[in-house]
């Protein structure tokens, strides 16, 4: 069943290992083990001060507009590396995250506006139930393979957007309203202020990041590799990969639906179209897309490029009415995806290969 | 709801079926032969349309007439567009397919913000043709003409595809293609060839629906949105690659949709699509006719 | 304006400008924000709104012989002579980016006040944020109810919203009745977002309240590819009156497909939206002659009030198009604000919101049929009243109410 899952293209791509071959791999595999312990190192530091710099940001940036898009930024990095733990380490492709997202931000609106539950308990919840409906999708949808599979999300995606958008108790069209209050951490609603929200998007960020991390080192992260890159290795694995999957699932899902929680408290308003629509889904899956799928600082780079870009075109072309922001975004996507097919992290890897050989010449 | 209320949601359900298949058809095509799904389809049919618009405006020609010259110019655009952009993304391999499809998924706001920007974002709808407003009374069953048309030149559109893939050498160039892309460079097919008249055919055949719905339907840069998914959903359906799937597909998705337009809230009619769509992968993981 | 006034203006806006560090040789400019989708599936409107927002402007910045608000002399008295310009930002139909917008157009381009903003949707977060900052928003096109009754300081409608709407067809369903129609049952139709489900809503209330049968009311999916099966139940009910609650693209498919099944409504009553652009008119509109929509303006009011064909020329000329239900309440929307701002003698949103709470312009000083434009504790102006219009002969005629009609309405229109 799991085996069926290596798309026809994988296949192809991968380069199979070749069975003789075995025994020089083991003793490759120690030396790129150790290779990998280092790289893993330099990743952790070189977080922890991206970190550190943009938690300092906000006191060079007293721009609200600029807060903003920093909020924006971080969020989809978040968002997008949540959605990169099930379609770029496990090669799921999902096209249908708007669901969890929509999820994540009705639960907690509803909790809150309804029961008075703090959204802080509220984006639990909801990450929960996305979490549970993830696993109960997942069981028969990982049975299908490559484009199958993504449709299939698009199409429950597209459900669920019908189906909020015809429940009234959840407002329906009209959306869910977040009263207008004093500023509150409990209630995590500030009037002007953008800060608060800047270190919750930036946890978030930071905490998917770890998450992500970790998995890179784990055994399901070296499974779900085994899986993409050997035939052989997925048939041995079958069972124990499907259930990571799962695990994965469930885990993209669930913070995803924070994700949705935190845009609802910080829009302070949620409709269906605006935070279950298709486009949703394409935006949270883009940034890890462009900056490198299946790599651990593709969707922060890629968030990086992106956002920004889309806020600052529709703000300073897009009032003028003649498609003219819409061309620089859909133009920027195609020359990313077309000068580095592998995503922007390709760039710093390349980098990294050459200053290699380099010094292995030196050596010489 | 009498006999003849059903026969007529059967009939326009059916009607507007072979418009679908007509539509995934293309991208059925172009997914077959690289494995690389075209979001930018629905824009292709909105410029499509527009084409048909512009002919008809600067020509007075009923829009009839005009169908060929839309369909030429869409082919060479999808080839171009092969040419000019899909190449360069297929040189990626780790994104499974990915990058390509947000590569077309960047092509489709561009060309919808040039879209935007050449033709405006107002409204458009062509009157002028002959058929425009004219329906068929058959025992109180209304066949509107254009939709008639439309349908029938579906048909025609299959039969042809199937000549062309089973009898040409182009065709069976784009099934050994499909087969196994690295060995057919081997025996001496230009891949690139193929691939640039894969997608020139895939963008002929959106633009010979284009040019049928230009007359029953109104024009403006963001028109191709609901059709594009609607044909995603289609050509899973049918089976990722297989051309006879899309026009099955297509014809149970029209009926579909018009019987749960009835049954279910109208709003909620897109459901009983995506519900059978759910069921058949199911039951049949490769879509109806897939031969993937 | 007296010469008292004037100085008195002047000297004020001196102060203000003072206070502000501007020099006062140079009258200041006072900026607002335009709020709108500028593209995708309703840039139209944006678009065609931008143009209302230029002509207000040519009528607030220049002097005019026109009988409107700031018409008289060049730019704002109140402030100097002080120009007006409009910025326009894009909300692409996302309340978050509406929100983001606005945000923006207020600290960092600060403008003085808001205008906007089409979708009802993203009114709702650009209003919030419009308190949020303490600036007046002036809600120009959105007729959601729900938007006055947010409990809002700051928030401001001059027209009319969904249930003063009905409330008019349903005086006017009253009114025929009481000559002898004979109208019983209703069939509503209208699409899936706030302005449809708002509308419907509305509209069945007043249906139950005054005794009139809902025997469908189908809710569809905006932007459908098809509407035939939907169409089919309509044509099955076969309604005294239909009533759509369409955008313009679902009422073109709408009427299109009538068209295809053989479908002619006894009568037809839309509730605005679509069936205001001229866009529909131009590709159906043989096909729905004495088809009769809600309004809140109508070109014919030029025979009452001169101003609306001077305005509607020079609205033409910059874009092609006639002035319609949208056109005019931006238009109008940007001189009572730029009013508001021209009496609050300062550019601080507080002041501007006392100014616009005092506001009364009579409906002469209008291009609108309004009584007078007067806001209550909730920011909604109570005498805007609706008219109803019918396209006979290729343009709209005004039929009710009687104050403002220019002829008798056809009955039904497809006999």
């Amino acid at each position: 069943m799991v085996e069926q899952k290596l798309s026809a293209q994988n296949a192809v791509v991968a380069a199979p290992a070749e069975p003789e071959s075995r025994e020089r791999d083991s003793i490759d595999h120690d030396a790129s083990l150790r290779g990998f312990a280092r790289r893993r190192h330099r990743e952790l530091a070189v977080a922890a001060v991206a970190a550190v710099a943009v938690a300092l940001l906000p006191l060079a940036i007293h721009d609200v507009y600029l807060q903003n898009i920093l909020v924006l930024t971080l969020m989809y990095a978040a968002l997008s590396q949540s959605w990169n733990i099930l379609g770029g380490y496990c090669g799921q492709i999902s096209l249908g995250h708007a669901i969890y997202f929509g999820i994540g931000a009705y639960m907690s609106t509803l909790l809150y506006t309804h029961a008075g539950l703090t959204p802080w308990f509220g984006m639990v919840i909801g990450g929960g139930v996305a979490a549970l409906i993830a696993l109960t999708l997942g069981y028969p949808f990982f049975r299908l393979r490559g484009h199958y599979f993504t449709i299939a999300t698009i199409v429950v995606a597209e459900t669920g957007l019908l189906l909020v958008l015809n429940w009234d108790f959840a407002g329906g069209a009209q959306g869910i309203q977040i009263p207008y209050g004093p500023d509150s951490w409990a209630h995590l609603q500030f009037a002007r202020d953008k800060l608060p929200y800047i270190y919750f998007a930036l946890g978030f960020a930071v905490l998917t990041f770890i998450v992500t991390f970790a998995i890179e080192d784990s055994k399901w992260g070296y499974w779900w590799r085994a899986v993409k890159d050997n035939a052989e290795a997925a048939e041995s694995l079958g069972v124990v990969v499907f259930r990571s999957k799962m695990a994965a699932a469930a885990l993209s899902a669930f913070f995803t639906a924070i994700g949705g929680s935190f845009y609802a408290a910080f829009v302070s308003y949620i409709d269906p179209d605006s935070v279950m629509g298709f486009q949703f889904s394409l935006l949270i899956a883009l940034p890890a897309v462009l900056g490198g799928i299946g790599t651990l600082w593709g969707p922060a780079l890629g968030a990086l490029v992106l956002i920004p870009l889309t806020e600052l075109t529709r703000s300073y072309f897009g009032g003028s009415g003649n498609g003219l922001d819409l061309i620089i975004y859909g133009v920027l996507i195609m020359v990313i995806s077309l000068a580095r097919p592998e995503g922007l992290m390709s760039l710093f890897a390349r980098r990294r290969g050459a200053r290699a050989s380099l010094e292995a010449r030196a050596k010489q | 709801m009498t006999l003849q209320g059903l026969a007529q949601i059967l009939a326009s359900g059916l009607l507007m079926g072979l418009i679908y298949a007509l539509i995934a058809a293309g991208l059925s095509l172009i997914f077959g032969l690289m494995d690389v799904v075209n979001f930018a389809h629905g824009e292709f049919l909105m410029l499509a349309m527009y084409a048909t618009f512009g002919i008809v405006a600067a020509t007075a020609l009923d829009p009839v007439l005009a169908a060929p010259l839309v369909v030429g110019a869409m082919f060479v655009l999808g080839a171009f567009v092969y040419l000019a952009v899909i190449r360069h993304a297929m040189r990626a391999k780790a994104n499974i397919g990915m990058v390509q499809v947000f590569a077309t998924f960047g092509l489709g706001i561009t060309i919808r913000g040039l879209a935007q920007h050449l033709f405006t974002p107002d409204y458009r709808s062509i009157q002028t043709s002959w058929l425009s407003g004219r329906t068929l009374d058959v025992a109180g069953v209304f066949l509107p003409l254009p939709q008639l048309l439309g349908g029938a030149l579906s048909c025609l559109s299959f039969v042809a595809l199937y000549f062309v893939i089973r009898r040409t050498d182009f065709g069976r160039a784009l099934e050994a293609t499909r087969e196994d892309a690295g060995a057919v460079a081997l025996v001496g097919i230009d891949k690139n060839r193929v691939f640039a008249l894969g997608w020139g055919l895939g963008a002929a055949l959106v633009g010979i629906a284009g040019s049928v719905m230009a007359i029953f339907y109104y024009i403006h840069p963001d028109v191709g949105a609901p059709f594009a998914l609607i044909a995603y959903v289609t050509v899973a359906l049918g089976g990722f690659g297989s051309i006879f799937g899309a026009l099955a597909a297509g014809l149970l998705v029209g009926l579909v949709e018009a019987v749960s337009a009835t049954i279910l809230e109208p709003s909620m009619k897109a459901i009983g699509i995506y519900a059978v769509y759910l069921v058949v992968v199911f039951m049949r993981p490769r879509g109806l006719f897939g031969n993937l | 304006m007296n010469r008292r006034e004037i100085i008195l203006g002047g000297a004020s806006a001196v102060a203000v400008l003072g206070a502000t560090g501007l020099s006062a040789q140079q009258p200041a400019e006072v900026l607002i924000g335009a709020v709108y989708q500028m593209s995708g599936a309703s840039a139209q409107v944006g678009v065609d709104a931008q143009h209302a927002f230029d002509t207000a402007l040519d009528i607030i910045n220049n002097a005019h012989d026109i009988d409107l608000p700031l018409a008289k002399n060049a730019g704002l008295a109140g402030l100097g002579g002080a120009k007006v310009r409009v910025i326009v930002a894009d909300h692409q139909g996302d309340p978050q980016k509406g929100r983001a917008e606005a945000e923006r157009l207020i600290t960092r381009e600060k403008v003085a006040a808001l205008i906007g903003s089409y979708q009802s949707a993203v009114a709702v977060t650009i209003s919030q944020t419009a308190e949020r900052y303490q600036v007046p928003f002036l809600s120009a096109d959105n007729s959601s109810p729900s938007l006055h009754r947010q409990g809002l300081k700051f928030y401001f409608r001059a027209a009319a919203h969904d249930e003063m709407f009905s409330k008019a067809m349903f005086d006017f369903f009253d009114g025929l009745r009481q000559k002898g129609h004979k109208i019983e049952t209703l069939a509503l139709f209208h699409e899936d977002t706030i302005f449809g489900t708002d509308s419907a809503n509305a509209q069945q209330k007043l249906a139950d309240e005054r005794g009139y049968k809902i025997v469908t009311n189908i809710k569809y999916r905006a932007n459908s590819p098809s509407l035939t099966a939907e169409v089919q139940q309509l044509k099955t009910a076969d309604a005294d009156v239909l009533m759509p609650s369409s955008y313009t693209t679902d009422g073109i498919l709408l009427v299109k497909t009538m068209g295809e099944l053989g479908y002619r409504p006894k009568a037809m009553v839309a509730q605005d939206a679509g069936f205001s652009e001229k866009a529909l008119y131009d590709a159906v509109g043989d096909k729905i002659e004495g088809v009769i929509s809600r309004a809140s303006f109508s070109l014919d009011l030029a025979a009452k009030r001169p101003s609306v064909g001077k305005i509607n020329e020079m609205f033409k000329a910059r874009s092609g198009k006639d002035l319609n239900d949208l056109t005019s309440r931006e238009f109008m929307g940007l001189l009572i604000l730029a009013d508001g701002i021209d009496r609050a003698k300062s550019t601080d949103g507080e002041k501007i919101r006392e100014a616009l709470t005092a506001t009364d312009i009579p409906g002469e000083r209008t291009i609108m049929p309004w009584k007078r434009v007067k806001f209550g504790p909730d920011g909604q102006n109570l005498d805007a009243d609706p008219v109803l219009l019918q396209w006979t002969g290729g343009k709209f005629v005004t039929i009710f109410p009687q104050s403002a009609a220019i002829a008798e309405a056809k009955w039904p229109m497809n006999a």
